[in-house]
């Protein structure tokens, strides 16, 4: 069966040196008791750039895989150790991409993530609030079992998930019980709590899921208008409800953050504090979120996004394009560095899947930087 | 400022009314009981000076399309984009019909193989898929109201013999489920969706499951699209010259469970025998259906696919591969010419599945358009026999028009630089 994340969640955040050695020890001591096993490694990628930021590998290094797993990856790993080798010189090579907003399960856009998403790059994705406590059954048992694509969840804070208006306005549906009873029956799938789409007034569903995300210790990712009409704005979302650690997705919509002022061209002081208190901002590009008037400016700001992300559906595939390699490739011709979009799409969005909140806080205390977080799904270590 | 927004939009109509006014008067009088001419009526959309390429009109060369609403217009020369609302300069490319994929999986409530329909579609041009039988006629309905009549692209159907569609070998061998009044009935009763009958994975050695599929299709008078497993006394050579009758459709006729060569790599005679007597050959690429190590050889023999098609579902869209525009690369760079490439991806499908209103650029008709580029440079093919293809030409979808909407636009040809597009405005 195909590998799951395990470990992550308990992942330690300091770096492991030890574990190269050791298995650098092990290796040894396989090739000097039984020199004749020499096909050590299933695959060999040869000559490539890794761009490995978990462990802050960027240069021409060799990767050695064995039974599905990241067995070595080192200088001029022998080709007769390995059964097949692929020259990939010329090539980046770097972990999978980690695309934390996209749509894999329940409503009428969704994509089938192996198709739309593995043959972009991205090996994990996180389906972003298809499913609620009612109908997560039944994703895992469709879509999440069935793909080669690793597969997470933010579960929907509405119980039957993002299946259009009326349900997704339904108020009654948003139970934060019965919610982290499902999150605490998958917690290995289950990485957070998704509210989007809310047309009533106030910030009902946003309470819920914080609610939700306070019961299991797991962050919120938002998507909330804030319309006049709606009695709600930015500051109260951003500076009172969300906690370190959640995640606004769709950054640069200008019907969500108002992240730019329109006449002064600069990244609003809300966004700045939120940015201090540890809240996080996902790009979730989508067929209407991106702009690139409010990206360019808040970029030229110093105010770029801490996470890259798709919001890949059958409408936004057709219209924007944005799969995870098109989302780079904007960034990085508005000034962002391939190795910080590398970065901001493996080992960062990563980062609140696999630590809780609470750590979060103590991130913000100066206990634990981004930099020095790992998680197996987003590292070649 | 609403006052002055207001008059910027009302300068440019002001300033066509005068010019309309001074230069068209004195044609006034002459013209004034005549319905409005076709000089004066606005394009939607005008895409200007592209290489069109539509066979069944013989047009080949710079032209210009305008289309009003969901159809088009008019193809010609010098269409004034005076009179356009919008136009795009598609001079860099070739410009289709919206080509048809005559093998498709799209029942995306369905079995689990099945795709959504308008991503695997329309981003490569295609307009029109049909879908090879993933329903029969316990299902269709439901395919029907769920996807088919939700769908962008223009989805229609082969209609499986099997009544419970395709879901493995339990009911696809089974005789019981082969009911041919039913799937006639079906048949009939949604012509606008369904163009015949499909029979598939048939494993037992005997005929029944051809002959009750080619009966239906006779009875419900539709097409027949055959996928084949030849068995000891069921030979591939009584197939096509026996059991098919003219305009049925074989499809995977790549795969190596079709013996088209013999030992030496020769096109069998039976071949040719089958295509005289009017059986049709499709690619329906999929997974284990394409082997350069066969399609090479036939077609430098000059036996050619009469439709270039994918059967693309959750297997063939991965490893090779199997879009439309992978799969009519493979032709460009093994030989064929790209108007036969086009040929095999518009007109011929539409003739086979007697929908020649499809895949043609009429005027009138609806405004289904592919726009098409031949990138130069080193490119790889897989095939379905673990062996690749390496070729300098790569076919690649820009654009894609669907009932006149531009639904596809890869390269952004038809906005403007952002920096130039205005002040933006992301309130409703």
């Amino acid at each position: 069966m195909r590998p799951r994340n395990e470990g992550a969640r308990h992942a330690v955040p300091a770096r492991l040196p030890s574990r190269e050695g050791l298995l650098r020890a092990v290796l040894l001591a396989l090739f000097t008791v039984t020199p004749s096993l020499t096909q050590t490694y299933d695959l060999l990628l040869q000559g490539g750039h890794v761009l490995d930021p978990a462990n802050k590998i960027d240069r021409i290094v060799d990767v050695a895989v064995r039974e599905g797993k990241i067995a070595k990856v080192a200088a001029d790993i022998p080709v007769a150790q390995a059964k097949k080798t692929i020259k990939v010189g010329g090539y980046y090579v770097s972990p999978g991409l980690v695309d934390i907003h996209t749509h894999v399960f329940g409503y009428q856009g969704w994509t089938w993530p192996d198709n739309t998403q593995l043959t972009q790059g991205t090996t994990t994705v996180v389906g972003c609030g298809g499913s609620g406590w009612r109908t997560f059954d039944e994703f895992k048992e469709t879509v999440i079992d069935r793909s080669k694509t690793r597969i997470y969840a933010f579960i929907n804070i509405v119980g039957k998930g993002m299946v259009g208006g009326r349900a997704e306005n339904d108020v009654t549906d948003m139970d934060a019980a019965r919610t982290a009873e499902k999150m605490e029956q998958y917690p290995d799938l289950i990485v957070g709590i998704k509210t989007a789409h809310f047309g009533r007034k106030g910030h009902l569903p946003l309470e819920r899921a914080v609610e939700a995300g306070e019961r299991t210790d797991k962050p919120v990712i938002v998507d909330m208008q804030v319309l006049t009409h709606q009695a709600r704005d930015t500051r109260t979302k951003l500076l009172e409800i969300l906690r370190p650690g959640d995640i606004h997705t769709h950054m640069h919509s200008d019907r969500q953050l108002e992240l730019v002022n329109r006449r002064t061209r600069k990244v609003q002081p809300w966004m700045w504090e939120a940015q201090r208190r540890g809240v996080l901002f996902d790009v979730g590009h989508g067929a209407g979120a991106f702009i690139f008037p409010v990206a360019a400016d808040s970029m030229k700001d110093g105010f770029p996004p801490d996470i890259l992300s798709s919001d890949l559906h059958r409408r936004s595939i057709l219209r924007t394009k944005p799969a995870m390699p098109n989302v780079i490739s904007k960034f990085m011709h508005l000034g962002m560095s391939f190795e910080e979009a590398i970065e901001k799409s493996t080992i960062r969005p990563a980062w609140p899947l696999v630590n809780s909140p609470k750590s979060a806080r103590s991130a913000r205390d100066g206990q634990l930087t981004l930099r020095s977080s790992r998680s197996a799904a987003a590292s070649l270590g | 400022m609403p006052h002055l927004r207001f008059h910027k939009r009302l300068l440019p109509s002001l300033a066509l009314a005068s010019v309309l006014c001074s230069a068209w008067l004195p044609l006034v009088g002459q013209t004034t009981n005549a319905p409005p001419s076709d000089d004066t009526v606005i394009y939607d959309l005008l895409l200007k000076n592209g290489h069109v390429i539509d066979l069944k009109n013989n047009r080949n060369g710079r032209l210009d399309i305008a289309i009003i609403g969901e159809k088009i217009h008019k193809v010609g020369k010098g269409l004034p984009s005076s009179r356009a609302k919008k136009t795009v300069d598609v001079s860099e490319y070739y410009v289709t019909p919206g080509l048809i994929d005559l093998h498709t999986h799209l029942d995306q409530y369905g079995a689990w193989l099945n795709l959504n329909p308008d991503h695997t579609t329309l981003r490569y041009g295609v307009t029109t898929a049909v879908d090879a039988g993933s329903t029969g006629h316990l299902g269709f309905e439901k395919f029907k109201e769920e996807t088919i009549d939700k769908a962008g692209v223009r989805l229609l159907a082969f209609l499986n013999i099997v009544g419970a569609g395709m879901y493995g070998k339990d009911v696809e061998n089974d005789v019981d489920q082969m009911d041919v009044a039913a799937a006639v009935a079906m048949v009939r009763k949604h012509p606008d969706s369904l163009v015949g009958l499909k029979t598939a994975h048939y494993q037992p050695t005997d005929w029944e499951a051809i002959d009750r599929a080619v009966e239906a299709a006779e009875k419900s008078n539709s097409v027949l699209m055959v996928d084949f497993h030849p068995k000891p006394g069921r030979g591939y050579r009584e197939l096509i010259l026996e059991h098919m009758k003219p305009g049925n459709i074989h499809t995977h006729f790549y795969g190596r469970l079709t013996p088209q060569l013999d030992e030496n790599k020769k096109v069998q005679d039976y071949m040719w025998k089958a295509r005289e007597r009017g059986i049709l050959f499709d690619v329906g690429h999929g997974s284990g259906s394409f082997w350069f190590r066969i399609a090479v050889p036939a077609i430098k023999q000059g036996f050619l696919p009469d439709t270039i098609s994918t059967d693309i579902h959750k297997n063939s869209i991965m490893l090779p591969r199997a879009h439309l525009n992978n799969v009519m690369s493979k032709f460009l760079n093994i030989g064929l010419t790209f108007e036969q490439i086009i040929e095999r991806t518009t007109v011929n499908p539409a003739k086979a599945i007697r929908r020649t209103d499809l895949g043609t650029l009429d005027e009138g008709s609806p405004a289904d358009i592919a726009v098409l580029k031949i990138d130069r440079g080193k490119f790889a093919f897989l095939d379905s026999g673990h062996g690749k293809l390496t070729g300098d030409k790569r076919i690649r979808c820009a654009m894609t028009i669907r009932k006149g909407e531009i639904v596809w636009d890869e390269e952004g040809i038809s906005m403007p630089e952002w920096s130039t597009a205005g002040p933006y405005s992301n309130f409703r």
